[in-house]
């Protein structure tokens, strides 16, 4: 302690710590260097890989699509299973099979499905799901969903009631692709404030999923967070829902907030004209 | 003789202490603002990867916005700048060009290009502005959205609060009419006002960056380059390092004092509340945030100003010194103004974090930097005359600063190559890299002077913003 003292005094610290810094900037402007470099040969060995995976997993979805190829025939083939033991792999197939998926309806989509399952990727969209990192989680959510995977509900809904936001929303809208109004209702005794990008979030899944069944909608409507009956005006709103009309005529004649009373008012004037 | 040495020797250690202890002051605030704003960075990349903004574009519940565009003299662009306006990706805007009494024929080529016939649409001025010649609207239903408005030359803030008047929606977003948006800019910007718990969102604003050499087809940027001159090249660097590392972490901490005049949202009746645009600074972009902010604190209104990281407008930066020179001064003016304006809010907690933290920062580091790294040339030059430098140290010293500037550099590249990646191109990096090293000794000084003549200029009392050419983007 003496020593330092010393140092401090005889004022040779300064140089010391001149000739320290200058040495330390010059170190870590080398290393961030390097891990620059090293991220960007890594960027362009992923690209080159993904391109190489990519065309190969083109002419597997192919034959399974069109040429009704089993997986258990795939996984004959020595080469393809080396390939699939590796993450980076599987990634790229999952993301394939996503975007395929979202371009095709019935028969072929159901296929697509199919191949989701036996393949195994299911197991790797519900281990993502036990994570500890929420980004990891909502992977996981937005593959079982896409997939159609309705055993996942009663999990994915307990993320939608967390307090990650975007988790939540992930959750929230796999959950209204998975099961319809079923996905929402339990809002009703949300005690949190819904922000509008959330209430946006929700209505855009029920368009996107084109959700038939409103049945339960109306529920939200008779929640104690006025975010939440918010929400159910404008869905049935956007959505159009005019056999809803008796319960916002009733909302709009009973409701003590003046806020929701003119905004029930304005939406019913707006599905009665 | 011998009282004389102590005396100055103790003046020549305390200079020195003093001189060592602002460099390390500024170096770790910066370090602390280039952590936080990695950190806050990092979480946001993550979220956005899950955010679909499709759904702003399909529904009716997405905030109306009015695009304010003032245009002065802009005959050469304007035609595509508008039309580029209005192919924004977004549903719920108007987009309103103010023509400032240009001298040239801007206001007859919109009117033959978009069809305009003089409107008589009615409204309700709430700032006082220069006099309007005209408001005009289009014929062709294709451009429904825009309305030009003709008036008397004003300078920009005056335009801007034309627009402020005349814009229909709760929300404006005030733009550079020549940079170039992003498609998606809108939907992005348009996010945060959405997000608000509980406190009211005022102001979102996002990242600008440097266009020269990047190849623009419809308006639209097509291919991103890195400029072979070397000012405009540094420039690229320079406004990495400020939005990449800087105004994220005040952010996050929100205590942004600047939203980029050239791409900046705001809630409207705030905007007018706390009385529009200043025409009495060159620096309206920074002084409406700091009085918009300064309006929530006074009425203790619970308020915040969001800050988007992705690159979300592009710009032309001036390619040579004069121009760069007129820029810079008109900045530091503006810093100047801004400051003197809301001097009250110096060190005085009633002004909660702004006036604790943001107001001294920009007051010591923004404002005050040139003019002490002058002093100190001024100083160290008179330590040389009459050899009282000690050569060794002011080495080291000089070494410490630059290596410093150089690492904070690679901070900024490393921070863009793990985020945006916008420059792939070995060659491009290699180009960045290498202005890192050359900065300090070509662009740094530049700056400085550049201050140092808005100080001045300040002192003299110069208004206005001085003539600005620019060259124009390359097309393909």
């Amino acid at each position: 302690m003496e020593e330092i003292w010393e140092i401090y005094k005889g004022g040779k610290w300064v140089v010391s710590f001149l000739t320290f810094s200058i040495y330390f900037f010059v170190a870590a402007s080398f290393v961030l260097y390097l891990y620059i470099v090293a991220s960007r040969n890594k960027k362009i060995r992923r690209e080159r890989l993904r391109v190489e995976y990519n065309a190969e997993i083109e002419k597997l979805l192919a034959s399974v699509i069109f040429e009704d190829v089993a997986f258990a025939q795939i996984k004959e083939n020595k080469s393809f299973l080396v390939l699939f033991d590796t993450s980076f792999f599987r990634e790229v197939l999952t993301e394939s099979l996503i975007n395929l998926h979202k371009n095709y309806e019935g028969i072929y989509a159901e296929k697509l499905e199919q191949f989701y399952k036996e393949s195994g990727l299911i197991k790797d969209s519900f281990r993502k799901l036990k994570s500890l990192k929420w980004e990891i989680k909502c992977k996981g959510i937005t593959e079982l969903a896409e997939f159609n995977i309705k055993e996942a509900f009663d999990k994915i809904i307990l993320y939608s009631k967390g307090r990650n936001k975007t988790l939540k929303i992930t959750a929230i809208n796999a959950c209204i692709k998975l099961g319809g109004t079923r996905g929402i209702v339990h809002l009703v005794e949300h005690s949190d404030p819904i922000d509008d990008w959330t209430q946006l979030n929700i209505i855009g899944a029920f368009k996107k999923h084109d959700i038939g069944d409103t049945k339960g909608i109306e529920l939200l409507l008779e929640s104690q967070n006025t975010t939440v009956i918010t929400l159910g005006l404008k869905l049935i709103k956007e959505l159009k829902l005019t056999q809803k009309v008796p319960f916002v005529a009733q909302l709009a004649s009973k409701a003590t907030n003046t806020t929701i009373k003119y905004e029930a008012q304005s939406i019913l004037q707006t599905l009665t004209v | 003789m011998t009282f004389f040495t102590t005396e100055l020797m103790w003046f020549l250690d305390v200079y020195i202490l003093l001189i060592l202890g602002y460099a390390i002051l500024i170096m770790s605030s910066y370090l602390v603002l280039a952590y936080l704003s990695t950190k806050e960075l990092r979480g946001y990349l993550k979220k956005n990867s899950f955010v679909d903004y499709d759904v702003l574009l399909t529904s009716e519940f997405a905030p109306k916005l009015s695009l304010i565009a003032p245009a002065y003299n802009e005959g050469l662009t304007i035609e595509e700048n508008v039309k580029s306006l209005l192919s924004l990706n977004y549903n719920n805007y108007q987009a309103i060009v103010v023509n400032d009494g240009s001298k040239d024929n801007s206001m007859e080529i919109l009117i033959n290009t978009y069809d305009l016939v003089l409107s008589d649409r009615e409204f309700h001025p709430q700032i006082e502005t220069k006099k309007i010649k005209g408001i005009y609207v289009s014929r062709n239903a294709a451009y429904k959205k825009l309305i030009v408005v003709d008036k008397e030359n004003g300078g920009k803030a005056d335009a801007l609060n034309v627009g402020l008047n005349i814009a229909e929606n709760p929300f404006v977003v005030c733009i550079d009419v020549d940079c170039i948006l992003d498609k998606d800019s809108l939907l992005k910007l348009a996010k945060p006002f959405l997000e608000s718990h509980g406190k009211r969102i005022i102001a979102t604003g996002g990242v600008v960056r440097i266009a020269n050499q990047c190849i623009i087809k419809n308006g639209r940027l097509v291919e991103v380059n890195i400029p072979d001159r070397m000012l405009p090249r540094i420039q690229v660097l320079e406004y990495l390092r400020a939005f990449l590392l800087g105004r994220m972490a005040w952010g996050r901490l929100d205590g942004l004092l600047l939203i980029s005049g050239a791409f900046g949202a705001f809630d409207k009746e705030i905007a007018i509340l706390a009385g529009g645009y200043s025409t009495k600074t060159v620096g309206e972009d920074m002084e409406l945030i700091v009085r918009m902010r300064r309006y929530m604190l006074e009425n203790k209104l619970p308020y915040a100003v969001s800050y988007i990281p992705d690159p979300l407008c592009w710009t032309e930066a001036p390619e040579d010194f004069s121009i760069f020179k007129k820029q810079r001064s008109r900045w530091m003016r503006g810093t100047i103004e801004t400051l003197s304006f809301h001097k009250k809010m110096f060190m005085n907690p009633k002004y909660k974090l702004l006036g604790m933290l943001s107001v001294p920062y920009w007051t010591l580091f923004e404002f005050l930097a040139p003019g002490i790294e002058f002093i100190g040339l001024v100083i160290t030059a008179l330590f040389i005359i009459f050899g009282l430098l000690h050569w060794h140290f002011f080495i080291l010293l000089l070494l410490f600063v630059y290596t410093f500037a150089v690492f904070f550099s690679v901070i900024a590249l490393f921070s863009e190559e793990k985020t945006y990646h916008k420059y792939p191109k070995q060659a491009d990096f290699f180009k960045l890299l290498m202005a890192a090293f050359i900065e300090p000794f070509y662009f740094h000084p530049l700056t400085v002077y550049a201050a140092l003549v808005g100080y001045k200029e300040k002192i003299m009392g110069t208004k206005g913003w001085g003539e600005m050419t620019r060259k124009g983007f390359a097309k393909k």
